[in-house]
């Protein structure tokens, strides 16, 4: 038995207000990345999607500034004042901030809009990788896997997309089919990427959910509410796996 | 340069909690979260039964996993081996909270991550951390890894056995266990577990 005197500072730190800005940075990075294609492309949708990218991003980084309890000590300014190349967090808070920059002048038409249009690309990859990333570097929780790094961008993508075919871009369609099967089918693998203390954890903590996450993302093959579907799932997903994996295991 | 390091002998800790309450008074750690704690684990089987009183904190990892990961630059590392947190940079982004494997880091109601500091405070003076003043058993050596005379060394030599928590993740923790009282040295979750 353990008992103890105090306690550990083991309680939740990531809560559904921190889940809940994982799902939309990954809609944000996501729609930012299809915009950017987008431009490349020189599709007529370009500046609609880019449109709804700053709008994504914009309600991200609110939402990241109104949930954090330094919000009115306004210490984030020192994002911005520093640069630490080992920080996820630090790598989303530039992607996040280039990205509305740079999608913004391409929105107004400033700018050497190509060489914007590649910099939109690369800040949205940088926004979308980095949310996997801020888990998978903690090693010490068994759940945040290395393959939370894949897992994420594809479930963001997942998200994006889902929401370009419920604004009726038929284009989304077949792409969503596409990254729905990868990210399901690394999703039906986690488990077995765990160590069996973890996927106990894994199980008994969010079993549920998880499966019917996992049966949703299914549906996004669907013709009619496919995207729905898809959106559900990648959202739920996520949100769930950041809130289940803040468990150091039972090394202690 | 000191690289400051802890010492706690857990054949002599008896789990009083004194140093828990000093540091509670020394650094006005609010309620509800802790710098300093004791875990406490009943091991082993009638008629080989063992207790072990393991006063946790920050371990001021040498290789600590809370730094890298801050966006602000507010987690740092001094010279002489603290890990501290500046609270005019942090973000309470809890990035620091999810990469220690020690729970050691905690939300302060004032909106910032705190942790145990080794009493850097009180280190500046030239003193020792309240923690160690007030152990009744004397079981916490302070002091600097680096000097041989120092409290800290010297109880390392002399220890019949030193374990730090969580070694396999590579930390290389400044707090060291001496004389764990179980065989298989510092104990476990996953040992207790099925109780
Ligand atoms: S114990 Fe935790 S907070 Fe302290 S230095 Fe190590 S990783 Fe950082
Ligand atoms: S909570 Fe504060 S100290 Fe910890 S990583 Fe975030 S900014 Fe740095």
């Amino acid at each position: 038995m353990t008992e103890f005197y105090g306690l550990p500072n083991a309680g939740e730190f990531w809560h559904w207000t921190n889940a809940l800005h994982f799902v939309l940075v990954g809609l944000a990075g996501g729609v930012a990345l299809l915009a950017a294609y987008l431009h490349l492309k020189r599709h007529e949708e370009a500046r609609r999607y880019t449109l709804w990218a700053l709008a994504l991003i914009a309600l991200d980084l609110f939402v990241l500034w109104a949930e954090s309890p330094a919000r009115f000590r306004f210490t984030h300014i020192w994002l911005f004042l520093s640069f630490h190349p080992q920080s996820p967090i630090g790598w989303g808070a530039w992607g996040l901030a280039l990205s509305f920059l740079t999608g913004g002048l391409l929105f107004l038409g400033k700018g050497p809009q190509r060489a914007l249009a590649w910099a939109f690309l690369l800040f949205s990859l940088v926004a979308l990788a980095y949310p996997g990333m801020a888990l998978a570097v903690n090693l010490n929780r068994p759940l945040w896997n290395a393959l939370l790094a894949g897992l994420f961008p594809l479930t963001a993508l997942v998200l994006a997309l889902a929401l370009a075919a419920l604004l009726g871009s038929p284009w989304a369609r077949e792409p969503l089919r596409l990254f729905a099967g990868a990210s399901l089918l690394l999703t039906a693998l986690y488990p077995l990427t765990l160590a069996p203390e973890a996927r106990g954890h894994l199980l008994e903590e969010g079993g549920f959910p998880f499966l019917l996450f996992l049966l949703l993302g299914l549906g996004a093959f669907q013709e009619r509410l496919g995207p729905w579907m898809g959106l559900l799932s990648a959202a739920g997903l996520r949100a769930l796996l950041v809130l289940v994996g803040q468990w150091q295991g039972f090394g202690l | 340069m000191p690289r400051y390091a802890m010492a706690i002998d857990l054949s002599l800790c008896v789990g009083c909690a004194a140093c828990a309450v000093a540091c509670k008074m020394e650094n006005e750690v609010p309620p509800g979260v802790h710098r300093l704690w004791i875990r406490e684990r009943e091991l082993g089987v009638f008629p080989d039964l063992t207790v072990e009183f393991r006063p946790e904190q920050c371990l001021h990892c040498a290789n600590p996993p809370c730094v890298p990961v801050c966006p602000t630059g507010a987690s740092y590392q001094t010279k002489d081996g603290l890990v501290l947190v500046d609270p005019g940079k942090c973000i309470a982004c809890g990035a620091c909270v999810a990469a220690c494997p020690y729970d050691a880091r905690y939300l302060h109601p004032g909106g910032y991550v705190d942790k145990c500091t080794f009493c850097a405070h009180r280190l500046e003076k030239g003193g020792v951390p309240a923690c160690v003043e007030t152990c009744p058993t004397g079981c916490r050596a302070f002091g600097d890894l680096d000097d041989p005379e120092s409290p800290v060394a010297k109880a390392l030599k002399e220890a019949g056995r030193v374990d730090v928590l969580r070694p396999e993740l590579g930390t290389q923790p400044k707090l060291f266990y001496l004389n764990a009282p179980s065989k298989k040295g510092l104990s476990q979750e996953r040992e207790v577990r099925h109780d």
